[in-house]
């Protein structure tokens, strides 16, 4: 008996106390937690259900309304067709790719090499240059706009693709930087020592030993950093004014601007705008979870 | 002499790093206090400003504007949306954290339905509430038409009764998984021997609530009220994209002044100075948090 209670109270066994009371029996009472919390889950969720309803719902539906006997009547992609037709969003869809592929590919290569100096070389300034990543994340991001913008048009960098990416480089680099450094700890040095002994230089230690060791941490530094660039909006305004370099965010933002709103054609470029964060966010949720949960809690 | 080599490499692996953040973060910091106290507009050069002392500061404090919407930025964006983050995750996470999900197996279920307006980008989730609030044809006009609770639609974004409440809502909405993630998390590092003792003793729930998981869920609370504060205070999306700031200024924070004054009404130096104190304020919410984690970590 004593046996089977532990084993079964392993996997959580913050419910000791429940479990041995009733042990897993669904009970009538559950429901006065379950109907409630059904209903806020349900809530939270409509917003995003109704933004890909309204995506698939024809334009003079829109307008009338909704009403529950013609509810998935006349469901089509026809707002998705006037979207292309109507505006560049496919040219803001590519250009956001673009963008975001080569900032995350980026941001992987230069937070590898300084996570590793971080994780292995203990050498004078090491402390302080920790302080500067964590206060970089501090710093409200919103102040810099001005300051970057003077900067960038003395240097020809506004309305350019390098230039943006410079930013979403910098935007993303503290954090990938302080997660690589930890991925890094945790392989044992013993590994590099025994590759440096056979003659690899470090660079060859970092892509060939190590780096396939922390995979998973690289994805999750990846997709972390994709989300956040795939998401910005403020530096992608200021500095991409051209319509041809326009990102999906900011190319979005243009079309809820305007009075007449289609807001059929709206929800059909949200729906694309959000799939890609939603996306990954699925593949990887509970390593992106624990590692936020992680970061705020520590110990 | 191998541990001069080992540093130097240590500063070659770090230098690309430490040039984008030095070109991106701290230069742009240093120069923003520059800018702070000059006459410079967005078509000219960084040398062509003209200095005029605290000429940028007095401009802004003596806008009377200026504390309606450092008013708005504490109160209604930051403080209340934190509050409302705060009592509805955890709220939220004690009830994902309880046996009866597992019984009923829906507790992986609840948790990913949960996390769902956080994989939405900002942008998104404001297009998709002004759509549901819209003043027309929003689903929200037509329940409330339709059984009666009003005549006709409510502008909830145009008028100041209701604007600053439909953004709180956004804002609360979007951000809560975020909230919700932590404490959970936190929840589950609290060691059950304390509840079986608790429980030993006599205690009920709300006894052991009060007196096992406040305690414990102190310290992650303090934090993830310095994160979303710090994250908040800052956010420029949220005002810029519902109201635009309107009507008038009625809905306008710090950081969409600071948009505005530097790129609607030309004047940097008088955006750069309106930065230089939202630093100066989140400066202290800085140490508050790097004091928290710090203590922690020991």
């Amino acid at each position: 008996m004593s046996a089977v209670t532990q084993q079964e109270a392993a996997p959580a066994p913050s419910r000791l106390r429940a479990r041995r009371r009733d042990s897993s029996a669904r009970r009538a009472s559950d429901l006065v937690l379950l109907v409630p919390l059904a209903v806020v889950l349900l809530a939270i969720i409509f917003p995003v259900l109704w933004m890909v309803y309204s995506a698939l719902r024809p334009v003079q539906d829109i307008a009338a309304g909704v009403s529950w006997s013609t509810l998935l009547d006349n469901i089509s992609l026809d707002a998705f067709v006037r979207l292309f037709e109507a505006t560049n969003f496919e040219q803001y869809i590519v250009n956001s790719l673009l963008v975001c592929l080569v900032g995350t590919f980026c941001t992987v290569i230069v937070a590898s090499l300084a996570g590793f100096a971080l994780s292995r070389y203990s050498f004078r300034g090491r402390g302080a240059m920790f302080l500067l990543l964590v206060a970089t994340q501090l710093l409200p991001f919103v102040v810099l706009i001005t300051p970057v913008y003077l900067f960038f048009s003395q240097l020809g960098l506004l309305n350019s693709f390098p230039g943006i990416v410079l930013v979403y480089v910098a935007m993303t680099l503290p954090l990938a930087v302080l997660l690589m450094s930890g991925f890094f700890n945790g392989v044992p040095r013993t590994l590099d020592e025994a590759a440096r002994m056979d003659g690899a230089s470090t660079l060859t230690v970092i892509a060939r030993v190590i780096a396939p060791l922390v995979w998973p941490g690289i994805v999750t530094v990846s997709v972390t950093a994709f989300i956040a660039m795939w998401e910005e909006f403020l530096f992608a305004q200021v500095f991409l004014t051209d319509d041809s370099l326009k990102t999906a965010q900011v190319g979005l933002a243009g079309l809820f601007g305007e009075y007449g709103t289609d807001w059929g054609v709206v929800m059909a470029a949200s729906t694309i705008a959000a799939a890609p964060t939603i996306i990954l966010f699925s593949f990887l949720q509970r390593r992106l979870v624990a590692g936020v949960a992680a970061g705020a809690i520590k110990g | 002499m191998t541990t001069r080599r080992t540093s130097l490499q240590a500063y070659l692996l770090s230098a690309p790093a430490l040039v984008i953040v030095a070109l991106l973060f701290l230069f742009p910091s240093i120069y923003n206090v520059i800018l702070s106290l000059q006459e410079i507009s967005p078509f000219q050069g960084p040398g062509d400003g003209e200095w005029i002392g605290l000429g940028n500061f007095e401009y802004v404090f003596g806008n009377p504007e200026f504390w309606a919407i450092a008013r708005n930025t504490v109160f209604w964006l930051t403080a209340l949306t934190v509050l409302l983050r705060i009592v509805f995750g955890l709220a939220l996470a004690v009830a994902l954290h309880s046996p009866v999900l597992r019984r009923w197996k829906v507790r992986g279920l609840a948790r990913t339905l949960v996390l769902i307006p956080w994989m939405v980008p900002q942008v998104v989730a404001i297009a998709s509430w002004r759509w549901l609030l819209d003043g027309s044809s929003g689903v929200l006009n037509q329940v409330l038409v339709g059984s009666g609770l009003t005549e006709s639609g409510v502008a909830f974004l145009a008028q100041t009764s209701t604007v600053w409440w439909s953004i709180v809502a956004i804002i609360v909405w979007r951000e809560l998984p975020f909230v919700v993630m932590v404490l959970l998390a936190g929840l589950q590092s609290i060691p059950d021997e304390q509840y079986e003792a608790a429980s030993l003793d006599g205690a009920g729930r709300i006894r052991a609530f009060r007196s096992i998981t406040v305690p414990n869920l102190r310290p992650v609370l303090t934090v993830v009220v310095l994160v979303t504060v710090i994250q908040t205070f800052n956010n420029f999306v949220y005002v810029w994209l519902t109201t635009g700031g309107g009507p008038g200024t009625y809905t306008a924070v710090l950081a969409t002044e600071l948009y505005s004054m530097a790129f609607f009404a030309n004047k940097l130096g008088a955006g750069a100075a309106i930065g230089l104190v939202m630093t100066m304020i989140m400066a202290v919410f800085a140490v508050l948090y790097m004091r928290a984690t710090r203590t922690e970590d020991q």
